[in-house]
């Protein structure tokens, strides 16, 4: 993983979006540790306490907890609430989309058009892939 | 961070001001970093970090304000504070004749604390030839020995001015790792002026943006970031823009379009554009920091 340093998105949520992804996939299973501050911090060459605000983040969320002195567990419904929250950032990039067409002053039942459209160009995309 | 470190503070200005004749170089500087945190002090050429950096290291007098470094001040700063930071001066020095161990000895006799063990770490780390001149060293590698004499004697407090202006990316990531190292294990303050803004993102906790000698801005990276929005409007014509939204740092106003940087936004920005213009339309966007810093820089040329 790498983190975009000029994306206006802060780091630490970079972070968590990261680890939300790679949990929904299956990177890191339920019980499994995920990497230390540290060891994340020096591999994205980021500052410690960005890693520690996003793995606070991710554990209000119930993505992972912390045991006394061992490090950062994935929890066991760490997948689904990973799955759940990553659907919100899929919200936020279609609020975009939507926000980028009323910019340009398109009427709402063409921008819906355009995303069912891209979401069989999408589709077809994985297909021809596997 | 328990609240009672976070309420120490390891470096405190107030109203800390430098007069070059007529030139006010700093001015009415009122700063607080806390205790274990890292911040990243940016602004343009000559904007007076550096002659900031100089006079909480008590390199240089000031004209007027206090300052206060590890809760002693800079004026009569005793010695026992030097032992306690760290400091890697804008220009990487002088001894060019001497060979890296020697420079090491030198040093090494200056501080109570230092640290062999760290040294030889770093030493391996930055790929330092000990037996090499100093004057026969790249630009990168004096850079990485100097952060190495700041570090070794394991300070609380790291001053970096400009540490990875000219360095390439592959010398920069070393020596941010060297940086990132301390914090990591020794839960260090940084304070570092810098104008490669990545590098501000990537390790600052908070920002601070100063310009002729003024600071404009001083908050937590990311509130900088996602307080901080652009507006595009767009106007109907003959409607002037005259009164722009609370938190306004930059505008510009072309044909129909009014674009806006607004610090502190909120949806009442929009409202406020809305009821008091005949918006026709309207956009908002993120920024990235480097955005952030022209729009506060610009912002503030224009108005001046």
């Amino acid at each position: 993983m790498s983190i975009d340093p000029n994306s206006p998105v802060p780091i630490y949520q970079q972070i968590a979006a990261y680890i939300r992804r790679a949990v929904a996939a299956g990177v890191y299973r339920p019980g499994e540790m995920i990497p230390s501050l540290r060891t994340l911090a020096l591999e994205l060459v980021v500052n410690p306490n960005t890693v520690q605000r996003a793995y606070e983040q991710l554990e209000r969320e119930g993505l992972i907890h912390a045991r006394k002195g061992r490090g950062m567990f994935v929890a066991r419904d760490g997948p689904a609430s990973a799955q759940s929250r990553s659907q919100a950032a899929v919200y936020s990039a279609f609020a975009q989309g939507i926000r980028a067409g009323q910019a340009a002053n398109i009427a709402p039942e063409r921008i819906r058009a355009t995303f069912e459209k891209a979401s069989q160009d999408v589709s077809t995309e994985v297909r021809s892939e596997t | 961070m328990t609240t009672d470190s976070s309420s120490r503070l390891a470096i405190e200005t107030v109203g800390l001001t430098k007069r070059f004749g007529d030139t006010l170089a700093v001015d009415d500087l009122t700063l607080r970093i806390p205790m274990g945190s890292v911040f990243g002090f940016i602004g343009p050429n000559g904007a007076g970090k550096s002659t900031t950096i100089k006079m909480l290291m008590g390199l240089l007098g000031k004209t007027a304000g206090q300052a206060r470094v590890l809760g002693f001040d800079v004026a009569g700063r005793c010695e026992a504070v030097k032992d306690r930071v760290g400091y890697v001066p804008e220009l990487h020095f002088v001894y060019r004749w001497m060979r890296v161990r020697e420079v090491i000895y030198f040093c090494r006799s200056f501080y109570k604390t230092w640290n062999n063990d760290l040294c030889a770490e770093l030493l391996g780390l930055f790929e330092l030839d000990e037996h090499k001149k100093v004057k026969h060293l790249s630009k990168g590698m004096v850079a990485k020995l100097a952060l190495l004499l700041a570090i070794a004697h394991e300070p609380e407090l790291l001053i970096l001015d400009e540490p990875t202006s000219g360095l390439d990316p592959i010398i920069r990531e070393e020596f941010l790792d060297g940086v990132l190292r301390t914090i990591c294990d020794r839960q260090k303050t940084v304070l570092f002026s810098s104008h490669t803004l990545s590098d501000v993102q990537r390790l600052a906790d908070a920002v601070g943006i100063i310009h002729q000698g003024r600071l404009l801005a001083n908050c937590p990276t990311e509130e900088l970031l996602t307080g901080t929005k652009r507006i595009r409007a767009v106007l109907p014509d003959g409607c002037s823009p005259d009164k722009p939204p609370e938190g306004t740092i930059w505008q510009r106003f072309r044909r129909r379009e009014w674009l806006l940087t607004v610090r502190g936004f909120s949806p009442a920005t929009i409202e406020y554009l809305q009821t008091t213009y005949l918006v026709e339309n309207i956009e908002v966007t993120d920024l990235g920091l480097e955005d952030v810093f022209k729009d506060y820089v610009r912002g503030r040329r224009a108005s001046a």
